[in-house]
């Protein structure tokens, strides 16, 4: 079958997970959840208050139309409005998600960078001191909860020795710099640790294939090797898990917004968690779903295009 | 050394060029249970236009030997502990690793059993041939070397190779590859070609053609052939000279004709009878097919004397330690055994 | 089927061979070990039962008399870190137990029936991973609400997909080899084929990713802790190192460095023993 069909069907087997996904908010909130009105209103409030506000939210509504609702969002991506901010949600992550991408993006790119040149590198003296040493390291770091990460590069980078803001955010580039390079530093820190040890194995995989032996039968240098023979099959396997990270890279990262002020979409998630929003807590699943979903197909696309191996079928 | 070529002069070959000249190798293992040595003591000579068999069992150090000559053993865990490879007279376990590889593929070539594994799956064959070719006659243009791959492709009778040139391994058949691994390893026109169990991998009838292909290229182009098997109908098919070897050791060496006519060891007569076939002669249609009793030793745990004395229907206590292991001796004009009790 | 388990036995001997040849593998089993027998004496109260009293003066810094320091009520951070064992330890296991148990139920069913039973898992499987873990666990621990049994079945709830699709695939691999069939050829039931032929050779990477989980866990309380979705009245490494939110400030930084090493030994060691056991256990890795 031809790689537009091929596109095709994947795209048509999406439509039931994202029925499922939908149900599932819609399990959570509409059905398991306890009445947000309660935390709302407050201990004191009447019955007839109660009522009156679960119609104002929408709350009364027949559950088969509520489901229906988080269907039609994921959809047409109206969420309807924020019960805090009264805002659309629709604009609210308009506005926050260049915040967010701003700090995801270029950490993202460095990361993989520096995570890749690091696994060839450390493939490339495997079985040395130097490759048990750095795959200790990225274990350790590995070890240590990112909230330690962010409150120690908080308190001693920014707030001891003044090198970056400490939280805030300006627009606008070269202002947005000081506010934005210490988070990029933390994620990048604690992307470094399993993606190393992830692109390690591949490469070591690779490494002891029969091919390798064929390449240096032939004359090929070590180094030629790694480049050329080792990184080509690795990089299959390196695209498609580089590629699944990229819907995390639009939702940004919930605790060091928080923690940064970042007026991304992760702190906007979770001051909605922390008001019992709802609407926004929904479209943000609705959201991060939909975003997973279509990455995998894409990710699925991109493994039929890069691997010559791969048979349409 | 000089059997062979005192055996030449018996029989009125011509004065083949030597090209090889293997010296007393001694390859060693490192492992967690201790160190084995897969290859003791082997001596042989490759000439032009020439094939050499190594028989043997699995485990009985023939693909050790092989990779040893291009210096592809692993290190770790292993290492070649003594001996010289004289590639035209000049020891190749002593020269500097990059002239090593400016010999690999070049002069001294190999093809591997796996077809479909030892090429690589994401580069079309016709890259992975231009790659010898860029690497080795760097005064060829992209253009050119393309030009040769298809030459090559042709060479070793794949059809419309123009077309072939672009294609993936996954996209060929076993046979188709393994002509591929031939392409690429010739593509240099090296003096030796080391050919490690090429058709153990493939069907029977695959397998007739791709020797018959490998002898034809050979008279056409000239190489010394070695060719490591366990299968002594490829050696009677295709070889002109032929090591056994048994733990490590050559435990007889001599032309084809007289290995298969009258071998001496009861290593070999064993795997010689053991060879299934039609004639009722040997059994066959009446009998049980004659096996080697007992089992390879392990490296581990080599008895002391005689390393097959445990399987052999000849043995007598002079095999078994008190005078040592016996040595590789001639027995006849041109015929070399490691046996106590060479048989008549 | 004796050949059968007389291959796993002699995989495990010499899998538990190869682990104890490591020392740094049998430091990080006598870590585990070590923790696990200190939340078990601190949960009976024998050790640290009086990790709540008041010992001295609010936010001592660490000295020869506090190691650690106190906290802001004067308590012993040193208690609070062994106390919080307990917490740490208890929702590694239960994490653990519950995400094997979930997913290889659910993985072994999909894989060895297939057909629209696999279609179903599969799909619900989709549907479960398709959420970020993070929004998934806040909207999770939004209805089930704060406390420790939040926490179990939140993680529980949300971990259990990797170890699915491994599950599957491996009973997809092995439910058509030569055992199973020969099992189908004595007479052997679904059941039986599933408990007693595939599991065991599918068991090794439950045990590798037990490991794994068992320090996600650990790990993930701190976030969960630090979403007010955490423990509440004992202490654990994640309110602690919450709190330090606010103490950072004014320069107090021993409790969290207390929680933090503590944290990191343990979970290094489940990193550690998690690798080593792919190591001795995963048949398909060649030599290294």
């Amino acid at each position: 079958m031809s790689l537009t069909s091929y596109v095709l069907r994947r795209l048509f087997y999406v439509i039931p997970v994202i029925l499922g996904v939908c149900f599932l908010i819609f399990i959570i909130f509409s059905v398991v959840s306890p009445d947000p009105t309660i935390s709302m209103l407050g201990k004191h409030a009447t019955k007839a208050q109660v009522l009156e506000l679960r119609e104002a939210l929408g709350l009364n509504k027949p559950l088969y139309i509520q489901y229906f609702d988080i269907v039609k969002s994921a959809f047409t991506f109206d969420f309807g409005r924020s019960w805090s901010t009264k805002q659309e949600i629709f604009e609210m992550i308009k506005q926050g998600a260049i915040p967010s991408m701003t700090i995801t993006f270029p950490a993202f790119f460095l990361s993989v960078l520096l995570s890749v040149s690091i696994s060839l590198f450390v493939a490339f003296y495997r079985g040395t001191f130097l490759d048990k040493g750095v795959v200790f390291v990225c274990v350790a770091l590995m070890s240590i909860s990112s909230l330690v990460y962010i409150l120690v590069g908080q308190w001693f980078f920014a707030f001891k020795l003044g090198l970056f803001e400490i939280s805030g955010y300006e627009e606008g580039f070269p202002d947005v710099v000081p506010y934005v390079l210490l988070p990029i530093i933390i994620i990048i820190i604690l992307s470094v640790g399993p993606d190393v040890r992830f692109y390690r194995t591949v490469m070591l995989d690779e490494i002891y294939q029969d091919y390798v032996r064929t390449a240096r039968s032939k004359g090929l240098s070590e180094r030629k090797i790694m480049f050329k023979h080792v990184l080509k099959n690795a990089m299959v396997s390196i695209i498609t898990y580089v590629v699944l990270r990229i819907p995390f890279l639009i939702l940004g990262s919930l605790l060091i917004e928080s923690f940064f002020g970042i007026p991304g979409l992760g702190g906007m998630t979770l001051k909605a968690v922390n008001s019992s929003d709802f609407p926004v807590i929904k479209a943000m699943a609705v959201l991060s779903g939909i975003a997973t979903i279509l990455f995998n197909v894409i990710t699925d696309v991109l493994y039929v295009v890069v691997d010559p191996r791969v048979k349409l079928n | 050394m000089h059997w062979i070529l005192s055996l030449r002069a018996n029989k009125g070959i011509g004065m083949a060029e030597k090209i090889l000249e293997v010296k007393d190798l001694v390859v060693e293992f490192r492992t967690d249970r201790g160190t084995i040595t897969a290859v003791n003591g082997v001596n042989f000579e490759v000439f032009k236009g020439q094939t050499l068999g190594i028989v043997g069992e699995s485990g009985s150090g023939k693909s050790v030997t092989a990779l040893s000559i291009m210096r592809l053993i692993p290190n770790p865990p292993g290492r070649v502990a003594g001996g010289e490879i004289l590639y035209r007279g000049q020891n190749v376990l002593d020269i500097p690793l990059d002239e090593m590889r400016s010999i690999r593929g070049n002069k001294i070539a190999m093809i591997f059993q796996e077809p479909m594994t030892s090429l690589n799956p994401v580069f079309t064959v016709g890259n992975q041939i231009e790659e010898v070719l860029e690497l080795h006659q760097k005064e060829l243009s992209k253009q050119q070397r393309t030009e040769k791959a298809i030459e090559m492709l042709k060479l070793v009778g794949i059809p419309s190779p123009e077309k072939r040139v672009h294609e993936y391994p996954h996209q060929l058949s076993g046979g188709m590859r393994q002509r591929v691994m031939i392409a690429m390893s010739l593509a240099c026109e090296p003096d030796i070609l080391i050919a490690d169990e090429p058709t153990t991998a493939l069907d029977v009838t695959i397998q007739a053609q791709i020797l018959e292909l490998m002898k034809k290229l050979q008279t056409e182009m000239g190489m010394g052939i070695i060719m490591i098997t366990h299968d002594l109908g490829v050696v009677a098919e295709t070889c002109d000279d032929v090591a056994v070897m048994y733990c490590g050791q050559i435990v007889e060496q001599s032309d084809v004709k007289t290995l298969f006519g009258h071998p001496r060891h009861p290593y070999t007569k064993g795997l010689i009878e053991s060879i299934p076939s039609f004639d009722s002669t040997t059994g066959g249609a009446k009998g049980r097919l004659p096996t080697i009793e007992g089992m390879v030793p392990s490296l581990f745990d080599l008895p002391s004397g005689c390393n097959f004395q445990n399987r052999c229907a000849h043995v007598t206590e002079k095999c078994r330690g008190p005078h040592g292991e016996p040595k590789l001796e001639p027995v006849s004009k041109g015929q070399m055994v490691r046996c106590f009790h060479p048989l008549s | 089927m004796a050949t059968n388990e007389q291959e796993s036995k002699s995989l495990w001997h010499h899998a538990w061979d190869s682990l104890m040849s490591d020392r740094t593998t049998v430091i990080a089993m006598s870590i585990v070990l070590i923790y696990s027998v200190v939340a078990l004496l601190s949960s009976t109260g024998l050790i640290v039962s009086d990790w709540s009293k008041e010992v001295g003066p609010s936010y001592a810094p660490p000295s020869s008399e506090f190691l650690f320091g106190l906290d802001i009520f004067g308590r012993s951070v040193f208690a609070k870190t062994v106390k919080a064992t307990e917490i740490a330890m208890s929702v590694g296991l239960v994490t653990g137990i519950l995400t094997v148990l979930i997913g290889v139920t659910l993985g072994s069913i999909a894989g060895y029936y297939g057909g629209k039973v696999d279609e179903v898992l599969v799909w619900f499987y989709t549907t479960v991973s398709s959420i970020p873990g993070i929004m998934l666990l806040i909207s999770i621990a939004f209805i089930v609400g704060k406390g420790l049994l939040a926490v179990y079945l939140s993680l529980g709830l949300t971990s259990w997909t990797g170890l699915f699709r491994l599950i599957r695939g491996e009973f997809i691999r092995h439910k058509d080899r030569e055992y199973v069939q020969a099992a189908t050829a004595i007479g052997g039931g679904d059941f039986r084929k599933i408990f007693k032929h595939i599991l065991p050779n599918v068991f090794h990477i439950v045990i590798i990713n037990f490991s794994l989980q068992f320090q996600f866990a650990i790990k993930s309380e701190v976030i969960l802790s630090y979403l007010g979705l955490g423990v509440q009245g004992v202490p654990s490494w994640g309110t602690m190192i919450n709190d330090a939110k606010l103490e950072l400030a004014r320069g107090n930084w021993w409790q969290l460095a207390a929680a933090t090493a503590a944290m990191m030994v343990v979970v290094l060691a489940f990193n550690i023993l998690g690798d080593s056991l792919r190591d001795a256990l995963d048949p398909k890795l060649k030599g290294k």
